[in-house]
């Protein structure tokens, strides 16, 4: 890294959205580079001053009661009924539907992480870029996890079998921050959520798109993407083979 | 409205009260509207449940929360176009008069920085504000304010700058910021 580069990327340093290997070659650049050590202490002292505590006061504990109060004026015993039906019109849409899967609006857990998997990777497809470290590396791409979160996920490429590792992204599912690898497959992108020891929602189907769950290297995992069942079938079994 | 979803939206607007709140009192500057935008948005939130896609809810949150300070801005804009902002409701506390010179120095510095804040255009303060006060990641921001991660991290830097740049001679001085 040279001077040009380390004054490109020092804000994001500091902002915690470089990865590790980036880093360290910053850090090293930066021990040895006293101009470039002046501009990250510029920019520390900047950041310490707006993270001063008294520049952020908290909300008045009336504002707290003002949302109470407006909470319990919401005409919710009105619209219950309406819930009801809205929920009892599904389950009959459900069996009516012989075996298809319909999403509930009342939903259970695994509903919520399926919908936020579903949005995280509609999102990724909309952004300029799905993933947040572009390496078809597993090398580059695991140390990047590393360094954001708990636990790297294992990660291979699948490039003779026709899945093309792409890189890495972190997202939501829930509260939880997740690993996400990004694989390609001819002009599809598929996205695998790396869940850990939670449960992965049941497989299904939203818009076009199939989650399928699976597991990676002991951890349960969920594909989503807009191949069809049988690509999709593929791709886990070689992501359950991982090691 | 399902109770569940409701009761989930009451616990989102309770929970990011503070980062709501802190967002509404930059953008508008001044305690009253930011309460008024936030109970305005805590309303549209309860309203919209139903357009949550998933993701990052406190972004979701805090995007609703963003929209009804500009629309308040706007109606302030249109109605009293000539209105002051109320500068004394983010005045950093003053050091009491028998302080030792650093502290007054300190708070002098953070007098400065809050002048330079709300002088910056809208845009790099609420990037700013949401980065360096709620700790928000780059893709959160993206989220909040509907725009790429790329300008993202060009409004951060541009808003940097222009805050250094103001702020030099503060940061000469003895103490730095």
């Amino acid at each position: 890294m040279d001077c040009k580069d380390v004054l490109g990327t020092l804000e994001a340093y500091l902002d915690g959205e470089l990865g590790r290997v980036e880093a360290r070659a910053l850090e090293a650049h930066v021990d040895a580079c006293a101009d470039c050590r002046a501009q990250l202490d510029r920019l520390d002292a900047l950041r310490r001053a707006l993270r001063d505590p008294a520049l952020r006061a908290p909300a008045p504990p009336h504002l707290r009661e003002r949302l109470r109060a407006a909470a319990a004026a919401l005409p919710r015993a009105r619209r219950r009924p309406a819930a009801w039906l809205r929920y009892a019109a599904a389950v009959l849409l459900a069996f009516g539907a012989g075996g298809v899967s319909v999403y509930l609006w009342t939903s259970t857990r695994g509903d919520d992480i399926a919908r936020d998997l579903f949005a995280s990777h509609w999102r990724a497809l909309a952004a300029t870029s799905p993933v947040d470290v572009p390496s078809s590396d597993r090398h580059t791409v695991k140390p990047w996890f590393a360094g954001k979160l708990a636990q790297a996920p294992l990660v291979q490429d699948f490039a003779e079998q026709g899945f093309t590792l792409l890189g890495g992204r972190i997202d939501y599912a829930g509260s939880e921050r997740i690993p996400v690898l990004v694989y390609r497959h001819g002009q599809h992108l598929a996205d695998v959520f790396v869940l850990g020891a939670a449960a992965a929602p049941a497989s299904t189907s939203r818009r076009g798109y199939t989650l399928q769950a699976v597991t990676l290297g002991g951890q349960h995992a969920a594909i989503v993407s807009d191949m069809d069942a049988e690509e999709s079938a593929r791709l886990g079994a070689l992501l359950s083979a991982a090691h | 409205m399902s109770s569940a979803m409701s009761a989930w939206i009451d616990t989102l607007a309770q929970q990011h009260l503070d980062a709501a709140y802190n967002l509404g009192r930059w953008l508008l500057g001044n305690e009253h509207d930011a309460a008024d935008a936030v109970h305005d948005a805590y309303l549209r939130a309860a309203r919209s449940a139903h357009t949550y896609a998933g993701g990052n809810a406190r972004a979701w949150w805090l995007m609703i929360v963003r929209n009804c300070c500009l629309a308040k801005l706007a109606t302030r804009k249109r109605e009293l176009p000539l209105r002051p902002v109320d500068e004394a409701a983010v005045q950093a506390p003053d050091a009491p008069a028998d302080a030792v010179e650093e502290q007054a120095h300190a708070a002098q510095c953070r007098a400065l920085l809050v002048a330079q804040l709300r002088a910056l255009p809208e845009e790099f303060r609420e990037t700013l504000v949401l980065r360096e006060m709620e700790d928000l990641s780059y893709r959160e921001i993206a989220d909040v304010l509907g725009v790429p991660i790329g300008t993202v991290m060009s409004r951060l830097a541009r808003g940097r700058a222009l805050l250094q740049r103001a702020l030099s001679p503060a940061q000469e001085s003895k103490h730095g910021l």
